[in-house]
């Protein structure tokens, strides 16, 4: 590995300080589980001049509980919202999102704002320099997507132009059904965004000397019923084939509100609004969840090796609208 | 049955509290003084002529000492057969192929000297099918191998081996058959073994002519023997250490070996040679590719009158030993199928892409996926059981066969049959066969199907061994063997043998590091070869000592060698236990009892695994979940039942059962680039999901050696992708012959996605 300056930050304002400082060319560290495997293979043309731990900044890794919503530390580790008594009551399908995560040793070091801002898993994208030399594309700053007439079993079915690199976060999923919004620190001061408007074709929305703080979910409504659902090769390890996030509300047997969200279908995830806007005011059964399950998929147009990920999305959908329902 | 005192009983192994405390030392934990670090620039293109190359830069770079092309490496040549493998060459073959090697002081200066080289390229076409690679106007690879064939006829087992199979009169099976069915099945998906550990070496120079090698090699006495070969007459001496797993693929080693000699005599300093994951995934040896069109004539009683194909072996950018895995591939092939008429012949054929090499399996679990699928289309017609085929076919002692050598052996083995009938029993064969392409059960949208999958090697008892035991004046005994500990377990089994014929404690038997200083010949444990040929090597070499100490002793005591006996170091007049002496006195307590063994080729007893499976199929989403497997087999008699059990259970991962599920190495072949190169993409299957196993062992005698015993190790994969194969056709109805049988595949044959080719949009 290339050698880089290594600065331990002891508070945001020092880490945005030294991002703004750097430009663009320093990389925020926490759990590292992402990062260190970029800079290992450096897939990236560049290199950062400087990694800056954030790990060293106090109070960033709790719960807040307040009235009515709950904020989760960026350095919060995955495993602390799978063993949380209170992210298990009141949002289990967060606690079920951070149970598929790879493995009990990166659940330990990750952290949800590491999850959230991961980099995605094209193997493209990834391909080792050590082996011949990265491979450039669209996401690169180059032209054209080797994905579209290679290998795209993994690649986006939908909302997919120049690049059809995959989201790979199952923690924003979770957390987009559950409506969960942004803290964002940076040089001008702090700003919320919803997390559904955090991502980009390429990435996401944060500007060089941005970092996260922390992620509010307001209380869930009362009678909703959540789930996570992810399909992998393997059960461990595995980034998600396909993965769908279900928060439905159900009041005297009819569906009052929904908010489903489909993982690993495209360069972001995606509310899937027409199965949303279906479901409203109607009584759940098989019927109704196969509806909204391809009105859900409608609008994809898959790669020549990745339709059945449609199929897979589908049934996710539809098992996800049917779960819980006694 | 004897009752042995070490021998079939569970002892601890001896190397198991370091393996666990991590104590044990893998190559990655030996350093030498001075010793310098080797990296290699890989090639990014399938197929070019390097224009030039400049390494000026990279020289000058601090901590550098060498940087190396073709222009100035030694003329070594490895690959079987002929030779045709440069270390460094003008020409490069696949993505991921050594360009330049530079030796510097530590790893990551030698990683950004890497980066200082400038390359210029002649890209040119590449090809990676088998069978267009052997057109005419195919690009080709070597210029000694016209259609990019290697030829036939080179001597890689003695002087006549086998390159085909030809018996009978393929007329007169079509006369006999009730049914001719017609096939094509490939397995080649390539899998990659992937042992834990990755390849990696230290070579140091002793003057000019002396190399020692230190790796953790499976094979290191075989190191010694193919660099001495190929390197031109130098004297070298290798070391093996503990082996994080190989499951055959880091045998002959040359690939890294050469490299590391090739810089540490450039500056006359150790150089360690140490790949990484990816380079071990992109850039090391992978499994043959097979493809077989087969055409198969069978009676309506399932009795089979011919077998005629082609068997397409795609060997990659290079052969590493893939005509020798073709000879016992086509040995084996006669093993499951009793047949009066064949026509089955190899062609081992160059691609641009990494080569294939030694895999556990050995050219025989590579042609069996691809064969057992097509014998299964037969069994159709014909409604003939699996079971009842495979109880049928597999050779039987009195039957006779081509091996390797291309000598027809007779079976002086065991019947099979007994294993064969208690493994459907304990898997409940007769329950969950329903008849081809019919499912098990159906629940819902998940589909339950059952297959079986058949495999059995006669070199068991391959090549030769040779071992000494020194019997000490205190009561131990020191085995001299170039056995290394690659994970199975042997090097104490070869110490319970001894200390069985001895009558010792086994803690006070111990084995010499196998370094072929110390060490007489020994090939290495593949093949299976570990209890039968190594063991008997060992076992002759005890029984060889302790006669010479029973001469010393009866000319002391005044009776006849045979009156004697032994137990913890003291040797006995049989029936009167007050007259005893010790070894120490025994031997004077001056010089030692020096035993030697050797062990000559017997390929008559072929040893056997069946492998029976049922899956389960989500046809809304096409998962394959792996229910449960049973294994059975035949030993003769256990030598240590966890060490077994272990090798049983290894039927799982290394390009074993999986690769007919995920494992896999992904090619783009617009880029020539295996895209799965990190173990998140190259799919593992984990201990998290483990399917429920048991295994079939029976005890039947083998005229093998002392403990009537025969190995089995090496073949434990290889029934088992063509029984998942089966399974998962039996489960959806429909005839699956692509491996791996991933999600778009299932989906695809049940008609829920329509088919599409590469590079075309949906």
């Amino acid at each position: 590995m290339k050698s880089f300056a290594h600065v331990n930050a002891r508070s945001v304002d020092e880490a945005i300080q030294l991002l703004t400082k750097y430009n663009g060319r320093a990389k925020l560290n926490a759990g590292g589980t992402d990062l260190i495997g970029v800079l290992k293979d450096r897939i990236l043309p560049g290199y950062p001049e400087a990694i800056i731990n954030i790990k060293t900044i106090p109070g960033l890794g709790t719960l807040e509980k307040g009235e009515d919503s709950v904020s989760i530390g960026a350095l919060t580790p995955l495993v602390n919202l799978i063993e949380s008594p209170f992210i298990e009551k009141n949002y289990p399908l967060l606690q079920e999102a951070a149970k598929t995560v790879a493995s009990p040793q990166v659940r330990n070091m990750a952290t949800v704002g590491g999850n959230i801002c991961q980099d995605t898993r094209c193997w493209y994208y990834r391909y080792p320099d050590q082996i011949g030399g990265i491979i450039e594309c669209f996401r690169k700053g180059k032209k054209g997507c080797p994905a579209v007439a290679g290998d795209n079993r993994y690649h986006a079915i939908m909302g997919a132009a120049k690049c059809y690199a995959v989201c790979p976060s199952d923690i924003a999923v979770a957390l987009i059904a559950l409506g969960a919004t942004l803290t964002i620190a940076g040089a001008e001061g702090s700003r919320t965004i919803p997390l559904e408007d955090f991502y980009t074709p390429l990435g996401n929305v944060l500007a060089p000397e941005e970092m996260i703080k922390a992620i509010r979910i307001r209380k869930p409504f009362p009678s909703t019923k959540q789930t996570f659902l992810k399909f992998t090769i393997r059960k461990p390890i595995d980034f998600a084939v396909v993965s769908v996030a279900s928060n439905i509300t159900i009041e005297q047997r009819i569906c009052t509100r929904a908010r489903i969200v489909l993982g690993a279908v495209a360069p972001t995830p995606v509310r899937a609004f027409a199965a949303e806007d279906f479901l409203k005011g109607k009584e759940l059964c098989e019927e109704i969840a196969v509806e909204a399950a391809a009105l859900a998929l409608a609008g994809a147009k898959p790669l020549s090796k990745n339709a059945y990920k449609i199929e897979i999305a589908k049934t996710l959908v539809k098992e996800a609208i049917l779960s819980k329902i006694k | 049955m004897t009752n042995y005192r070490f021998i079939g009983k569970s002892t601890q192994r001896k190397d198991a509290l370091d393996i666990v405390t991590g104590k044990a030392k893998f190559i990655n934990d030996f350093t030498l003084p001075d010793m310098l670090y080797g990296k290699v620039l890989r090639s990014p293109l399938p197929h070019a002529n390097i224009k030039s190359i400049d390494v000026t830069e990279a020289k000058s770079f601090p901590g550098v000492k060498a940087v190396l092309t073709y222009k100035d490496v030694p003329d070594w040549m490895a690959g079987s057969a002929p030779q045709h493998v440069r270390i460094l060459d003008s020409k490069v073959r696949y993505v991921g192929e050594a360009v330049a090697l530079v030796a510097a002081e530590t790893e990551d200066i030698g990683a950004e000297a890497l980066r200082l080289i400038k390359v210029e390229y002649e890209s040119l076409p590449a090809v990676y099918d088998v069978e267009e690679a052997t057109q005419p106007d195919a690009p080709q690879l070597y210029e000694k191998f016209p259609r990019n064939i290697l030829p036939q006829g080179i001597r890689v087992f003695g002087l006549h081996p086998l390159q085909e199979v030809v018996i009978g009169d393929i007329e007169k099976g079509l006369e006999d058959a009730d049914f001719v069915i017609e096939g094509t099945c490939s397995y080649e998906n390539i899998p990659n073994p992937m042992p834990p550990e990755s390849p990696a070496v230290i070579a140091a120079w002793e003057g000019p002519d002396t190399l020692n090698v230190w790796l953790g090699s499976q094979g290191p006495h075989i190191v010694k023997v193919a660099l001495e070969k190929w390197m031109g007459s130098i004297n070298i001496r290798s070391v093996g250490y503990s082996v994080g797993a190989s499951y055959g693929s880091k045998y002959m080693s040359w690939q890294y070996t050469m490299p590391a000699a090739a810089l540490a005599q450039a500056t006359g300093r150790p150089v360690k040679l140490s790949y990484g994951k990816a380079e071990h995934l992109a850039a090391f040896t992978v499994r043959l590719g097979s493809r077989i069109h087969g055409k198969v004539g069978i009676k309506k009683d399932g009795t089979v009158t011919f077998l005629s194909g082609d068997w397409l072996v795609n060997t990659g950018a290079f052969s590493e030993a893939s005509q020798a895995m073709v000879a016992v591939g086509c040995g084996e092939a006669q093993l499951i199928l009793r047949c009066p008429n064949w026509s089955f012949k190899p062609k081992v054929v160059c691609t641009n892409r990494t080569a294939s090499g030694q895999v556990r399996g050995f050219g025989g679990q590579e042609l069996k996926c691809a064969l057992l699928p097509i014998l299964a289309l037969g069994m159709e017609k014909a409604g003939i059981d699996p079971v009842d085929f495979f109880k049928r076919n597999y050779v039987k002692p009195g039957e006779g066969y081509y091996w390797r050598d291309g000598e027809w052996w007779v079976c002086e083995g065991i019947d099979y049959t007994k294993a064969i009938e208690k493994g459907a029993e304990t898997f409940g064969w007769k329950e969950k066969w329903k008849g081809w392409l019919k499912p098990t059960s159906v629940k819902g949208a998940k589909r339950r199907g059952v297959g079986v999958g058949i495999h059995g090697n006669a070199d068991a008892g391959e090549d030769v061994s040779e071992a000494f035991v020194r019997l000490e004046t205190n009561g131990t005994a020191i085995i001299y063997c170039g056995l290394p500990e690659h994970g199975t377990g042997q090097r104490t089994n070869i110490c319970k043998m001894v200390a069985e014929i001895l009558q010792i404690p086994l803690d006070r038997v111990s084995v010499t590091p196998a370094d072929s200083l110390v060490n007489p010949v020994e090939i290495g444990p593949v093949g299976s070869r570990g209890t039968y040929a190594i063991g008997s090597a060992v076992i002759a070499a005890a029984e060889d000592a302790k006669e010479q100490l029973f001469e010393k002793v009866a000319r002391n005591l005044k009776v006849k060698p045979e009156d004697l006996e032994t137990l913890d170091g003291m040797v006995y007049v049989k029936g009167k236990p007050e007259a005893r002496i010790s070894w120490g006195k025994g031997m004077n307590y001056s010089g030692t009892c020096l035993g030697r063994g050797r062990f000559e080729s017997d390929f008559s007893k072929p040893n056997f695994m069946m492998i029976f499976t049922e899956v389960e199929v989500d046809t809304t989403t096409g998962k394959i979940d792996l229910i449960r497997v049973v294994g059975a087999t035949d030993v003769g008699q256990i030598i240590d039942p966890l060490c077994l059990t272990n090798q049983l259970d290894g039927c799982l991962g290394s390009a074993g059962i999986d690769s007919a599920l995920f494992e896999e190495a992904v090619l783009d072949t617009r880029l020539g680039r295996i895209m799965n190169l990190n173990m998140i993409d190259y799919k593992w299957r984990t201990f998290a999901e483990l399917p429920e196993m048991e295994h079939v062992i029976l005890e039947t005698p083998f005229s093998t050696h002392r403990f009537h015993a025969i190995g089995v190790g090496e073949i434990t994969p290889s029934p088992g992708p063509p029984a998942v194969l089966m399974a998962v056709s039996n489960a959806i109805g429909v005839w699956m012959h692509d491996y791996p049988l991933t999600p778009d595949k299932v989906l695809s044959s049940l008609g829920k996605i329509a088919a599409t080719k590469r590079g075309e949009r949906a």
